[in-house]
């Protein structure tokens, strides 16, 4: 059994690593130029090369492929020779965003920066601010005699600077354009990488994509979480009643109600709901207005209708599966022969007929936990509910590349775990998956 | 204020007001305008129907020595019927709305992007939903009689939420962003009668604007959307430093999701109760995505109590439901299909003109906005703007159009790609209207789709697109900001890269034309430009609702669609 599950977290790593491959692939050979993304349309070739330049986009393929999966703060380390540090900046109540520093030999942090044709060493007080002090010991020279540097800039980004030599830096942060001579020649945009859960920011939001996705990620998951609780033990009890009772009325009921929610698309389920239980009832929210961080504690009866419009079309599922299973598992010869040897109805429902037919619903409901999360980007817009799912189609509509490459990767993940754990169930459930 | 202080072209005006060419609405815009107070313009032009001579009584206050008192909500910005019964303080008002991702309020492009900035900071002029424009971080302003010199003066005594009083140095500051290329803001086209050199700080309370070419636009432009005053040492980035004028202070703001604002004390402005504003102790917006199904069902359901620029499938959900209040207000804002001249096939006018006679302006109205709106001529140039010319549109002629095709050298017609945005349903049902009217006269229309995001991005240059363009109160606001080149090269905004000599002359003399019958002799010329070889098509003009809940009160209508819940109270 163990060696049956170490074999398959093996495959399940090399798929990611393929399946990384592909999506960053994808991503950057897709039409559509980052830098230009961010510029708009009114820039310069300069400004493009320029944001190109800063966003590393210049560098070569398998380069950015491990530094956005390991970092590349690394990378930059051995360049600068001193260790990096990354830092979580709370300005205010609005924003949160992240600095990378250097750290000096006696601890402080540091970044550098081109004053007056001079290298600044910039000094982080604990205050925030920072103070800069000549550095020009610093430079160091090559075998060509030129003399450089590489350290930290302002931007999050290991730089360097060739002394006299500036480059032609736009850059489109604060104030718009602002366009500086004297700045580095190369950079290496700063990250700790996929891996390290480090995601990049979010072109869109310009906040971390990992924070932007962990939020979403706890509203779709309660949301998934609710439905499977209502649609899961529903639809396979449903599902167990219309199978054991073949052909009478409870079954063909039951069979109905799953062909008509299976049938009906879910943004007509969630705008029926609405008519009735918010409309003409009364009596339940028709739109989840997140009003706080904690609306969902604070108004638990949004969450109804969006559950149940996922769990109807869910239950329908399960429900429909789950009877198919049944009906064929009572007609096989090992329940004829426990019937037929005695046992109790309800000891050949529990022991042989649930065990064997529960296979093919435990597919389908592991399937679904991908759908459940990802997919319910219909319900999501129906009710205004910002989940991940709404989310993921932003970020490809609005091409905000690194939500997108963290997104799918995520999703990606689940649904390659979430295959596992439905192997390891069926290994416990039918003992010949194992070897086979 | 004597006779001889008052603007030579009040006089005028004053004269046509009797001579009844001028709409008392009009006349006490153009009052206003140069400098003379609401309250005083309609003193004096209550005068106009009496058979005196002198028409300025000595009894109306002259606006340029307003005392320094911080109005109160009924006297200066409040053009709101106020409903009976004091105002209830405390309570959320939660709107639906987009939470966009935002960082310099000079370069917001979308009024979307200023409404929940709106309550943090504040503009120096404020416009009514007549169209009449009031001082407000100002006390006052006076133009030269060649309208080259604009006096501002500053109110006294308005702090910003960190304490820090607002001077000069603040507005000039302001106007030097606005006019920083590298700022990028189209508040820079909007502006192009001033240079950065041209803003000179008086004293601590007065600035004053040399303009290089006489406007008159000087205090609407001041209400542009971007217009919102920042402290002097704003270094670019509103959601870092969220430090305005305004009456809350941002709590809270999720791009994507919702913002908080929460109420601050020591605004300057008292509410009718005499204690300062706001009534309300928070706002909260939500986007509840890109679908206005959801907004629609959270404001009959009660989770929202307004659905901010709501759109027609809103109005449509919410007209016969008893528990909303609607109020209805025809404006510039449109849906403009232009092409680029300078690209195939609309290098050719007959082209564009045989692409303007198919439009079948009634159906596409009935169709786009349910008859929600009024009709355009393809000009830029809307019934709502006051100097407006009725000038016939086109009529739907398809044999025309096939006529003119074959002679521009498509006599089996040609194919043509239309980008539309899916988002907005007036614009797609424009679109679907255009492709089947316009299928006679030989153009095969192929629409391509796409959301609101995605056509921003490049929204300048596309072929042949249908582009969103809010209301702007002047028509002379809007021609310069996408009709004329600078330098030689059409201005950013220029999405159809259209210029025109003659165009562009008139409508520098219309800029300069206060009279507003002079002014609309020149908009008949440059809307029949536009009509005949322009760049757009403009079927129609949209109207505007603000809907809101019976609950809450005091929610001033603005054709701009500008949300201000200052004066707003929400019943217990």
């Amino acid at each position: 059994m163990a060696r049956y599950i170490i074999r398959r977290l093996f495959t399940m790593v090399i798929t990611m690593l393929v399946v990384s491959i592909v999506i960053f692939a994808v991503v950057e050979i897709a039409p559509g130029n980052v830098a230009r993304n961010i510029l708009g349309a009114y820039a310069t070739p300069e400004q493009e090369k320029s944001m190109e330049n800063q966003l590393g986009l210049d560098r070569p393929v398998a380069t950015r492929y491990i530094s956005w999966l390991f970092g590349s703060d690394w990378q930059a380390e051995r360049k600068i020779g001193r260790p990096l540090k990354e830092i979580v900046i709370q300005q205010g109540i609005v924003e949160r965003f992240r600095q990378w520093w250097a750290v000096d030999e006696d601890g402080s942090l540091v970044r550098w920066g081109i004053q007056d044709g001079q290298l600044y060493k910039y000094i982080r007080q604990p205050d925030g601010s920072t103070v800069g002090v000549p550095d020009e010991g610093a430079w160091r020279t090559d075998e060509s005699g030129i003399q450089y540097f590489w350290g930290v800039d302002n931007a999050n980004r290991a730089a360097l600077w060739i002394k006299g030599q500036g480059g032609v830096e736009y850059r489109y942060e604060y104030s718009g354009w602002r366009k500086s001579e004297n700045a580095p020649v190369d950079y290496i945009p700063l990250t700790k990488g996929l891996l390290r859960g480090d995601a990049g920011v979010s072109l869109r939001y310009r906040a971390p994509v990992s924070e932007l996705i962990a939020s979403r990620l706890k509203n779709s998951g309660i949301l998934a979480a609710l439905a499977f609780l209502v649609s899961i033990p529903l639809g396979l009890l449903l599902g167990l009643l219309a199978g054991l009772n073949e052909g009478k009325p409870a079954d063909r009921i039951l069979s109905l109600f799953g062909l008509v929610t299976t049938a009906s698309p879910d943004f007509a389920t969630g705008i029926f709901l609405i008519m009735i239980f918010s409309l003409w009832l009364k009596v339940l929210p028709g739109a989840t207005v997140f009003a706080s961080q904690t609306a969902i504690l604070d108004n638990p009866k949004m969450l109804v209708l969006p559950v149940l419009t996922a769990s109807l079309v869910e239950m329908g599922y399960i429900l429909r599966i789950t009877r198919a299973s049944v009906v064929e598992v009572v007609q096989s010869n090992y329940v004829r022969t426990a019937v037929l040897k005695g046992l109790s109805r309800t000891q050949v429902v529990l022991r042989h007929v649930l065990r064997n037919s529960l296979l093919a619903p435990i597919t389908v409901i592991m399937l679904h936990v991908n759908w459940l999360i990802g997919g319910l980007v219909v319900v999501e817009s129906v009710f205004g509910y910002p989940g991940l799912g709404n989310f993921i189609l932003n970020a490809a509509l609005y091409k905000d590349v690194y939500a997108i490459e963290a997104a799918s990767m995520f999703l990606i993940l689940l649904a390659v775990g979430t295959q596992l754990i439905a192997d390891i169930i069926y290994s416990f459930l039918n003992p010949r998956v194992r070897y086979a | 204020m004597s006779e001889k202080k008052l603007h030579p072209i009040i006089q005028e005006a004053q004269e046509q007001l009797r001579n009844g060419r001028i709409s008392r609405r009009d006349f006490i815009r153009i009052s206003t305008l140069l400098g003379m107070s609401a309250v005083s313009a309609a003193a004096l032009a209550a005068c106009a129907p009496k058979e005196t001579a002198t028409p300025a009584p000595a009894t109306s206050a002259p606006a340029a020595t307003e005392t320094p008192v911080p109005p109160t909500a009924t006297s200066a910005p409040a053009a709101t019927p106020t409903p009976a019964g004091m105002p209830v303080r405390g309570g959320t008002l939660k709107a639906s709305t987009r939470v966009e991702r935002v960082d310099h309020p000079a370069r917001f492009s979308l009024v979307s992007q200023s409404h929940a900035w709106r309550h943090v900071f504040e503009y120096l002029t404020y416009i009514d939903a007549k169209g009449i424009v009031h001082p407000y971080l100002l006390e006052s302003w006076e133009a030269s009689d060649d309208l080259l010199t604009w006096k501002l003066n500053l109110r006294k005594g308005i702090k910003f939420n960190n304490g820090k009083e607002l001077t000069a140095d603040d507005v000039v500051f302001n106007f030097n962003q606005w006019l920083d290329v590298n700022v990028g803001s189209s508040l820079l086209g909007q502006m192009s009668y001033l240079d950065a050199s041209g803003v000179e700080k008086v004293d601590d309370y007065t600035v004053v604007l040399h303009l290089k070419s006489p406007s008159i636009t000087v205090p609407y432009d001041m209400y542009h959307y971007g217009a919102l005053i920042v402290p002097k040492e704003f270094e670019g980035d509103i959601t870092r430093q969220p430090i305005g004028t305004g009456a809350f202070t941002m709590a809270e703001y999720v791009p994507g999701e919702r913002c908080r604002l929460v109420r601050r004390e020591g605004y300057w402005r008292n509410g009718v109760d005499g204690k300062p504003l706001p009534y309300l102790d928070e706002i909260i917006m939500v986007q509840l995505g890109e679908d206005p199904t959801a907004g629609l069902s959270a404001l009959k359901t009660g989770e929202v109590d307004t659905v901010i620029e709501p759109p027609v499938t809103v109005w449509q959900g919410i007209k016969d439901d008893p528990n909303f209040v609607i109020i209805s207000t025809p404006t510039s804002a449109t849906r403009v299909l232009r092409v680029r001249v300078d690209q195939e096939p609309w290098t050719d006018n007959r082209v564009r003109l045989a692409l303007k006679h198919c439009h079948n302006r009634e159906k596409i109205l009935a169709l786009a906005l349910m008859g929600e709106g009024t009709i355009g001529n393809d000009s830029h140039v809307a019934p709502a703007h006051p100097e407006y010319c009725p000038v016939e549109p086109f009529p739907y002629d398809p044999e025309k159009a096939k006529a003119l095709l074959a002679e521009a050298g498509y006599p089996d017609g040609l194919d043509v790609t239309l980008t539309v945005v899916s988002d907005w349903p007036e614009s797609m049902a424009y679109a679907q209207a255009l492709k089947e009217d316009a299928a006679p006269a030989g153009f095969r229309i192929t629409l391509n789709t796409m959301p609101a995001s995605q056509f921003w991005d490049g929204w300048t240059e596309w072929n042949m697109s249908i582009t969103w363009w809010a209301h702007r109160p002047l028509a002379i606001m809007t021609l310069p900001l996408a009709y004329i080149s600078r330098d030689g090269q059409p201005v950013p905004w220029n999405e159809s890269r259209w210029v025109d000599a003659e165009f562009e002359q008139l409508l520098q003399e219309a800029l300069r034309t206060l009279d507003l019958e002079k002014r609309r002799e020149i908009m008949c010329k440059l809307e029949t430009i536009q009509k005949e070889r322009g760049s757009i098509c403009t079927p129609f003009f949209m109207n505007v609702w603000t809907i809101h809940s019976k609950k809450v009160h005091d929610v001033p209508p603005s054709p701009e669609e500008y949300v201000v819940y200052y004066e707003t109270w929400k019943e217990a």
